[in-house]
């Protein structure tokens, strides 16, 4: 049986795949738009539709776009010899907050995670050597690459593979630096953060 | 640091509140009533793991969803309160009535204790050894959960891949993908591989080697790469093995090279206990470790954790227990349990006896309670309470719970309040 009207059970349904989303979670958020004007759940439904019919990857760095090339790759004021390596698309929409980087993304769209079957043929690396093709001149156009996938053992590992791939090739590999968030208290750092930024301490 | 009270709600036969005195404290009472249920909760209010089974839901009291332990807890004139929240699939940590990291909350109460089912540690394999280093170290070392549990995740994911590669028709192709996963595992490895040294000095160091008599008791930390090359640049070492024996790592499917395979050598005049030691000579040897981690702990804290001995009298001769007790005199806080009420009562004078029957302190032990004291006795073994669940995953600091620290680390890092209250045992 179910415990409400079919429609209600199945927006419940649909709530509950959503990843963060538990059934008591899903059960609010249903009767919330249960609640709302018959507007507000029209934009929200318009909105999820719209987002999949136009948002496409972008087909140079794979980040999500609704013109192709996105407008990082189309603009000509970025330098396009540094290519920031990120896991998802709202991790470049982090870096991109700093205002300090003025290179180019690419996007992975994942990590590496055997557990999870999660391979480097899973992850957009093949446009990612394309990129790093030479030109013309017989010069790749790409000086460095930053590999910023996240800090964990799945980044990491990445990270790792992505090096040992690029380095051969003879461009520059670095990769994004860890440690104590900037503008925090020490007291705020947990011991596994501390114990990294003391690891990684550096000379004077 | 002094355990002043101990609340228990919905765990195991548990009800009601034991007030604990400095020094030593005897539960006793006949068996199957409890007593080494207030033990195991006394450690799970300190450590949040149990010495018996790694699944929180065996300790709920039938039928119930959860269960509360809430314990103050002295240090210098500071009081603090604590409180453990374990559920079927999470627990919740509270420090003076405020959710708090696990991270946090470790430390406040710290314990030592000395069960039958701690006793792998000198007769079973290098597993429960490695176990015992490592809940010494996190005592002494919070960060260094964090990196255990993340050498044990990524130990994970390159076994998943190693047996992927042994399973697939081209194994080659994931050889640079298992190298990614060793540059990680070198550097964790050296981390823990110097830190477990480290220890073993220190502990080693802190022994009283003939506490007990006559024989003498040695430990020294065996690295699986010994004589393979030189072990003062572990990393180095440990590079070059890996590359070595990839082949056979693919072959086999599984991780051949690294710190989980180390051992800790327990040596009783010069043999090896685990293969040679007599039982007597087992129980001594792990009282001596056990004595030398408090030791080391002191050394680095001034202050001395909780001992609990579980079941003293079936694991230790009445000459022992003079002994450890004597030694112990203001040192630590320590709770044991017994089932004979003339252990009870010898050491009545100097301890507070704590009689325990159907889960309860009861307000003296009654005749009858005494009665079935002297049943039980006789029917040692057969009906005893605390062999139930020998689960050996009981520390988790290596394995899933370890791992799961790190993904309330990451919680507590991230600040994502939702994630901590998800974090799983
Ligand atoms: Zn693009």
């Amino acid at each position: 049986m179910l415990d409400y009207a079919e429609p209600v059970t199945r927006l419940i349904d649909e709530f509950k795949r959503l990843p963060g989303i538990g059934h008591k979670s899903a059960q609010r958020l249903a009767f919330h738009l249960l609640k709302s004007s018959q507007e507000d759940a029209e934009r929200l439904a318009d909105a999820i539709r719209e987002v999949k019919a136009r948002i496409i990857f972008c087909s140079t760095c794979n980040n999500l776009t609704d013109v192709d090339p996105c407008r990082f790759c189309a603009n000509p004021a970025r330098d396009r010899s540094i290519i920031c390596v990120v896991e998802e698309p709202y991790n470049l929409v982090a870096i991109e907050k700093t205002r300090e980087y003025h290179g180019a993304y690419h996007v992975l769209h994942g990590a590496l995670s055997p557990i999870r079957g999660i391979g480097p043929e899973d992850l957009r690396i093949r446009n990612l050597l394309e990129r790093l093709r030479p030109g013309p001149d017989g010069e790749s156009e790409i000086r460095e690459i930053i590999l910023a996938t996240n800090p964990n053992t799945e980044g990491e590992a990445t990270a790792n593979y992505l090096g040992r791939l690029l380095k051969p090739l003879g461009v520059r590999v670095t990769r994004i630096a860890m440690g104590l968030p900037v503008g925090s208290d020490l007291e705020y750092a947990d011991e596994v953060t501390m114990h990294k930024a003391l690891l990684n301490r550096h000379e004077m | 640091m002094q355990l002043l009270r101990l609340e228990a709600y919905r765990f195991r036969n548990l009800s009601g509140e034991i007030e604990f005195a400095p020094g030593l404290n005897i539960l006793y009472g006949p068996n199957a009533q409890g007593k080494s249920n207030w033990l195991e909760a006394v450690y799970l209010l300190a450590t949040t793991k149990s010495f018996r089974t790694s699944h929180p839901r065996e300790t709920l009291l039938y039928g119930e969803q959860d269960a509360l332990l809430r314990g103050a807890v002295i240090e210098g004139n500071l009081t603090r309160e604590l409180q453990l929240l374990l559920a079927e699939t999470a627990k919740q940590t509270f420090v003076n009535g405020k959710r708090e990291a696990v991270t946090r909350y470790l430390g406040v109460l710290d314990a030592v204790a000395f069960t039958a089912e701690e006793l792998e540690v000198v007769r079973g394999g290098p597993e429960a050894r490695r176990r015992f280093l490592d809940r010494g170290l996190v005592a002494t070392m919070p960060a260094y959960l964090g990196t255990l549990a993340e050498y044990n995740r990524i130990l994970k994911q390159k076994n998943r891949l190693l047996r992927d590669a042994a399973d697939a028709a081209d194994p080659n192709r994931f050889i640079p993908q298992i190298e990614s996963w060793n540059d990680q595992l070198v550097r964790l490895g050296a981390e823990i591989h110097s830190a477990r040294t480290g220890y073993v000095d220190r502990l080693r160091q802190a022994l009283t080697p003939q506490l007990f008599g006559v024989e003498t008791v040695d430990i020294r930390y065996r690295s699986a790469l010994e004589h393979r090359g030189d072990l003062s640049d572990y990393a180095a070492l440990f590079t070059e093995r890996l590359a070595l024996r990839l082949r056979n790592e693919i072959a086999s499917g599984y991780s051949l090279v690294g710190p989980h395979r180390d051992d800790l050598e327990i040596l009783g005049d010069g043999r090896e206990i685990a293969r040679f030691g007599s039982s007597g000579q087992q129980r001594s040897a792990l009282l001596l470790l056990d004595l030398a981690q408090i030791n080391v702990y002191n050394q680095a804290f001034s202050e001395y954790p909780v001992f609990l001995i579980d079941d003293i009298d079936a694991e230790l001769d009445r000459t022992r227990i003079e002994t450890l007790l004597n030694h112990l005199e203001g040192k630590t806080q320590t709770i044991v349990s017994t089932s004979k009420r003339a252990l009870a009562e010898r050491y009545g004078a100097r301890a507070a006896l704590r009689p325990i029957a159907g889960g309860r302190v009861v307000a003296s032990a009654t005749l009858e309670l005494r009665d079935k004291a002297i049943d039980d006795e006789k029917n040692r073994g057969k009906n005893d309470d605390k062999n139930d669940d020998k689960n050996k995953d009981e520390i988790g600091a290596v394995g899933e719970t370890g791992e799961t620290d790190a993904v309330r680390a990451e919680a507590a890092e991230s600040g994502d309040e939702e994630a901590r209250h998800r974090a799983p045992f």
